[in-house]
This record gives C-alpha cells, structure tokens and sequence, in this order.
C-alpha cells in the first residue's frame, strides 16, 4: 500500500466521521439558550481553529528539525503541513464570521485575536509564496523554514491574546487551567470533533507528503 | 421567557461552506495522489 494510498483512506474514513459530527451536532447535540443555533458553529469553528495551529506548530518543528538536521524529508513535510493549514485556516476565517454576525453584531473587528488568526493566514500563504518564488531547493528550504518558525513563534500569542488584551472574542472553554466550562454533552461533541479534525489533518497531510515526495 | 434567538441561517452557512472546502480539498488531493 502506497503512502498517497495510505492518506486516501485516512481522509476518507474522516470525512464519514465528520459527516458524523454533523448529525451529532445538528441532531443530537442542545441548541444554546442565549445564542441559538448560531452557537453550533463552535463545533466546527474551534476544532478547525485547532488543526491551523496544530498545522502551524508542525511547520515550525519541522523548520527547526530541517534547519539542524538538515534532512529534506522535515523540509517536505513542513511544506505539506503548510498547505493543509491554509485550507483549516480558511475553515476557521469563514465559519468565525458566520458566528460574529448574529452573536456580535459584525462580521469582522479588528481586535487582537482576530487580527493574530488573520496574520497566521497570511503565514501561510506568505509561506507558500515564498516556495514558489525560489528556485535553488536547498536556499528554498531555508528561507522557508525561518518563515516557518515565525510562525510557531505566533501561535503562544494567538492562544494568549484573549488574556493578554481586552478582546472581543471568547476566552478558551476547554483549553485553560480549570475545568472545561461546558455541559457534558456539548463537550463530548467538541472533542469528537476535534478528533475527526486531527485525523483529516493526518489524511491531508499524508496525501499531500506524497505527493511532494514525487521526483520532479 | 423568550425562546432561542433565530439565527439558523448562519449556522447552515457555516456548515455548508465547511463541508464544501474540506470535501473540495480531499478531492483535489486525491485526484493528484492517484497518479502516483
């Protein structure tokens, strides 16, 4: 069985999975008083926000790992890592918005957390920009990883902006020193879906390391 | 006591565009690791 066979499988068994998620949230999971059914959105909103960090993170200990051990295959994987978080990160800029509108009032403010999220898209892509403008594979490499460090050097200040600023956005529910602050219920569908996120991130990136690994 | 704001429409937009840019994705990313 081929790697690119491999991810195939892993993305296809998660995408059931979040057809699963669907049901569960749409179906069988309480709508929230004060917000309605906007407050659904949290489901897949916050676990897609997790995979673009996880995505971020991985890029920038491949980065490291590339910069010191200087193994191309960190340098590939970094590179798969970083197109599978622009696609989550998309996720998160479009599903974050459709909440704002009904629960704030507006689609977009420019506050801390918001403006960082937007920063870490255009990582990104800055990242991916610069792949594709240099030729020599080696200087690619390099210049690529230092972007890619930047970039895990953010993701402490995304997760912390909620406290470190006076932010409109909501502090973290399960991600924080105390317990998780929702019903049971509703907690057991947000880990569920962070799973099945986790598991699309695998299967992406998986398909998508194969197909870097391909001689060109 | 009032009911539960009626926002539905967002949360199916969400859903919907969810769906299509994951699903989008794994198509494109299946398509190219077939020819492998």
């Amino acid at each position: 069985m081929t790697q690119g066979s491999v991810g195939r499988w892993i993305t296809a068994v998660a995408l059931v999975l979040l057809a699963g998620i669907y049901v569960r949230a749409l179906a069988f999971t309480p709508t929230e008083l004060l917000q309605g059914p906007a407050q659904k959105i949290f489901y897949l909103h916050v676990p897609s926000a997790w995979s673009a960090m996880l995505s971020m993170g991985l890029v920038g200990v491949a980065s490291i790992l590339f910069l010191f051990l200087k193994d191309e295959r960190y340098d590939r994987f970094a590179s798969a890592s970083a197109e599978v978080g622009t696609v989550f990160s998309l996720v998160m800029l479009t599903t974050g918005p459709l909440w704002a509108k009904p629960i704030w009032g507006t689609w977009w403010t420019w506050d801390a957390r918001l403006t960082l999220t937007l920063m870490l898209f255009f990582l990104f892509i800055g990242y991916q920009l610069l792949r594709s403008a240099v030729s020599e594979p080696g200087l690619r490499a390099r210049y690529a990883a230092v972007v890619g460090i930047c970039g895990l050097v953010l993701l402490p200040f995304i997760h912390l902006s909620v406290y470190l600023f006076r932010t409109l956005h909501p502090r973290p529910i399960v991600l924080k020193p105390s317990a998780p602050s929702l019903p049971p219920v509703m907690l057991v569908t947000l880990l569920l879906s962070f799973g099945v996120f986790t598991l699309l991130y695998v299967g992406f990136v998986t398909q998508r390391y194969a197909i870097g690994s391909e001689p060109r | 006591m009032n009911g539960p704001p009626q926002n539905a429409a967002f949360m199916v937009a969400a859903y919907i565009a969810t769906a299509v840019i994951l699903v989008a994705y794994a198509v494109i990313l299946i398509r190219r690791t077939r020819g492998l």
